[in-house]
Parts: structure tokens; C-alpha cells; sequence
């Protein structure tokens, strides 16, 4: 089920039995008919979907952003603290990967785990997570279904692939969608050190095939 | 409701306009670069390297390699730590904090922007600082980008604007600076201790006569600029003893109040 657009920084779901929203903590602004808000565990991996393991890697990750489940029937406003939500709908093919904190609201019978980038890229990940401030786990949805997610200043995609390559900047990379290879091109001088560098020295580096989502600001959340 | 509706289509090299904000968001820019952008450091978002290039050089202008042309075209230190040059071919993605990002075209002409707003510019135009202090000039013929808290207004003289909502003027002489007749009136009579505390917040203006036009925002919201410490730091130098203990009084005074 798809969240519905309400302005550029509200969006609207639907809930109904079977059809359960995960949300952040915090972001529901209001809503109708007969539903019920519970607190779930430690992020998605408390209650539904990854287990222990899940809670576990969260924990760990410091990518604990408490979320609760919409049951019931009835329409749920979602935002929060006045970001932009842009909603991405996966066909069931293709993979998210997100940052838990720019997570607003996804369907629940989305399967999310907490991925070490480690996995994803070796040493090369483990050290992109360092530099980049984002930590070394990050969120991944799969399955059928619709993702909100947040942003400063509004996301639009990017299209990887087909011979196209992309350079992102580290605080400007929301999420992304699809086969993707994300490499850290460093070009740290003594004068970043010093302050008086590029400003634009760490930059992440996107090949493969899939979508890179990118907010129109520096701003992290 | 349908899929399409709420995702847009990805963009790529070929979709992307040349020189035009992206396509449904008014908050990102995308320029393709074909020859030297002068641009304020952390505004670039993403770029697409051209098929076969070597992509973007973000080079500090302290350590370019196009001395000559930076010396004669960007003619200010006080900024010239917060500015790059790019250099290479590519489309780049370029966004202000989440501000409306516009782009200027001038023609044989000057203009002056706030320059905490002022966000890439042609190498083809001249950069000055303007008398009016955290103001930047441009002179010549080129494009040049500025953001700004919600969308711009265009407005001729003569006009009285409130400081924050200034985005920059051109073809007029410089602004002066004017007071409220009630509040010069009150800070004529009053002692001038006494005063603290009393303003409104809307007393000090900028005045604008003569031809031209005047560039506003519609939000008061400031945008911090890291420049007017350096400037003022840079003024300390000059100061005696007893200046610079005044100055002390009145920075603890004003700390005091705002831990209040």
C-alpha cells in the first residue's frame, strides 16, 4: 500500500488489518478512525522480521531510532520536525538502503535488516562508514511496498547505470535503490586538515545499476 | 492512485537540463560545466563525470592551478578561503541548504548579493567585495547563481528594506543606512545605557533612491555568515587598550543577556 502525498513534508497512509505501518517514533501527526500506535522493540528487528539478530545490530549500531506500528483501521498523517518525506515504492526486485535516521515510515510487511558496510565492500565500506560520519551499519527494505523517507530541502533520483556514473557528496546521499557499489574517493590533503581545502574532499563514488536518492542541501538531519 | 504519481522519474545525464533548476525541485541546480565555475565550498551535491572525462577538480583558490585568471577575477581575500574552482566537464548538482536557487544572467552590468547567498559564478564575470560589509559585487557580462529563503522579489526604488530580508541590488548606488524617526527620537533623548533592551528589531533599515532594482526575500530567516566574525576579528588589530577593554564590556554584557 502507497503512502499518499498530503504537502511536500505530510504524507498519508492507509490502515487496515493485515495492512500495518511502521513508523518513526514520534512522527504521527494525526489520524482517523480506529488505530492503535505500539512502541516495537528496538527498531523493525524488535518485532517484526530479524529477531535478535536485528535488535541486536542495532544496538550495536547506534542505528536505533525507536519506531512504532499502526494497527487498526483508519488514515495516518505521518511527518516530522517539518522535513521534506519523499516516498519510494519498491517493485519487490530491488533493495533500499537507508540511513535509520532519514527512515519516516515504511509498510510493515517490508523486511528490513541492519547491514555492517563491511559486508557490502569490505575494508573499503568500513572505512566509508568512518569517514562519512553515517556509522558503520546501515538500513536495508526489501520486498513489495512503500518507503517514506526524510530529507532537508526535498530528494530527487539519480539514475546509476547504462554507462552513466555518479559522485555524491557524503551529507547530500539520502538513500539508494538497486545493485549498488558505493566507494569513498578521498582527496584529503594537508590543506583540509588545515581548513583551507576543497570543502569538497570526501566524495562518494556510485557505480552499478539502480538509483541514487539525493537531497538538495549539506544539511544532515 | 497510480505508482508514477508519487515516484519521478530518475534522472540522468541526459534528462538533466543544462543550466536550469531540476526538474520539480526548486532547491537544487544543475549546471553543466564546460569551463571554469567559481563556486562557494560544500555547495556541490552530485555530478555526473562526462563519458570519457576525468571529472570535476575542486581546486582551492589558494591552490589553484589558474593563479593568473583567480587573481583577476576573484578579487577579494576576506572570502576567498570559502571558494573553489571547478574545473573539468560534467553536470553538476548544486544546493544552498534547502534555499530557492535561482540563476542571474548580466549583462554589461553590476550587481551586489549577500554573500552567505551568492552561490557559483562565471569565470567570465568580476568579483568585489562591496562597501556594504558581507555584500559581494559582480561586475561584467556572464550567469551567476544566489539562493535565497523562499523565492525572490524584484523591487524598484526608492525602498526601505529590512536588512535580513536583503538579497542584493543592482544598478543602484549603494544603500544608506536609516533609522526610525520613533526610535532615533527615543535613542536622542534617552541615556544611551538606558536603551539596551529596547529595540524592536525593525528600526534599523537600508535606504534605496536612484535607478535600479532591488532583490528581496520573502523570509526574514538569516543565514548565518561566518564572515562577519572574520571581519570583526580583523578589525580588533586596530584597536587600543582601552577599546579593546570596551569591546570586552560589551560582549559580556551581551553574553550576559542572552544567557538570560
Amino acid at each position: 500500500m502507497a503512502f499518499t502525498k498530503v504537502t511536500g513534508k505530510v504524507v498519508s497512509a492507509e490502515v487496515r488489518p493485515g495492512g500495518e505501518v511502521l513508523a518513526r517514533r514520534g512522527a504521527m501527526l494525526a489520524y482517523t478512525g480506529q488505530v492503535r500506535f505500539s512502541p516495537v522493540g528496538a527498531g523493525p528487528g524488535g518485532g517484526y522480521g530479524g529477531g535478535m539478530a536485528g535488535a541486536l545490530g542495532r544496538a550495536m549500531a547506534g542505528e536505533a531510532v525507536a519506531m512504532m506500528v499502526a494497527q487498526g483501521s483508519g488514515t495516518v498523517h505521518y511527518g516530522y520536525h517539518g522535513h521534506h518525506v519523499t516516498v519510494v515504492d519498491l517493485d519487490g526486485g530491488s533493495t533500499l538502503t537507508v540511513e535509520a535516521d532519514r527512515l519516516l515510515a515504511h509498510d510493515a510487511h517490508l523486511s528490513s535488516s541492519v547491514v555492517f558496510l563491511g559486508q557490502q565492500g569490505g575494508l573499503r565500506g568500513a572505512v566509508r562508514g568512518a569517514v562519512t560520519g553515517q556509522g558503520l551499519f546501515t538500513t536495508q527494505l526489501s520486498g513489495r511496498g512503500s518507503v517514506a523517507l526524510l530529507s532537508h530541502g526535498g530528494t530527487f533520483p539519480l539514475q546509476v547505470g547504462g554507462g552513466h556514473q555518479i559522485v555524491v557528496d557524503p551529507q547530500a546521499f539520502v538513500a539508494s535503490v538497486g545493485d549498488l557499489r558505493v566507494d569513498v574517493a578521498a582527496n584529503v590533503s594537508w590543506r583540509d586538515a588545515v581548513g583551507r581545502g576543497s570543502g569538497e574532499a570526501v566524495q562518494l563514488k556510485v557505480s552499478g545499476q539502480g538509483t541514487v536518492y539525493v537531497q538538495a542541501s549539506e544539511e544532515k538531519l | 492512485m497510480s505508482i508514477q504519481s508519487t515516484t519521478p522519474q530518475p534522472l540522468d545525464p541526459t534528462t538533466l537540463p543544462d543550466h536550469d533548476n531540476v526538474p520539480g525541485n526548486a532547491y537544487a541546480y544543475c549546471v553543466r560545466l564546460t569551463q571554469p565555475l567559481f563556486m562557494q565550498t560544500g555547495r556541490m551535491i552530485a555530478y555526473y563525470p562526462a563519458p570519457g572525462g576525468q571529472g570535476i577538480r575542486f581546486e582551492p583558490l589558494m591552490a589553484t592551478s589558474l593563479t593568473g585568471m583567480v587573481a583577476e577575477r576573484f578579487s577579494s581575500p576576506l572570502y576567498s578561503r570559502d571558494w573553489v574552482v571547478a574545473n573539468g566537464s560534467a553536470h553538476v548538482i548544486l544546493g544552498d541548504r534547502g534555499f530557492d536557487i535561482n540563476s542571474y544572467d548580466l549583462d554589461q552590468g553590476n550587481l551586489t548579493v549577500r554573500a552567505a547567498n551568492l552561490l557559483a559564478f562565471d569565470a567570465s564575470l568580476e568579483l568585489k567585495e562591496s562597501i556594504i560589509p558581507g555584500f559581494l559585487t559582480l561586475i561584467g557580462t556572464g550567469k551567476f547563481l544566489a539562493s535565497s529563503s523562499g523565492p525572490v522579489i524584484f523591487v524598484e526604488p526608492p525602498i526601505r528594506v529590512d536588512p535580513e530580508a536583503l538579497v542584493g541590488w543592482a544598478d543602484c548606488p549603494a544603500p544608506s543606512l536609516h533609522f526610525d524617526a520613533g526610535w532615533m527620537g527615543h535613542f536622542l533623548g534617552a541615556a544611551r545605557g538606558a536603551l539596551l533592551g529596547t529595540r524592536s528589531g525593525e528600526e534599523r533599515q537600508y535606504d534605496f533612491t536612484g535607478a535600479g532594482t532591488v532583490l528581496l526575500q520573502s523570509s526574514e530567516r538569516m543565514m548565518e555568515d561566518p564572515q562577519v566574525l572574520r571581519r570583526l576579528e580583523g578589525e580588533v588589530d586596530g584597536l587600543g587598550t582601552g577599546q579593546l577593554q570596551r569591546l570586552q564590556q560589551v560582549i559580556q554584557s551581551r553574553l550576559m543577556q542572552q544567557q538570560q
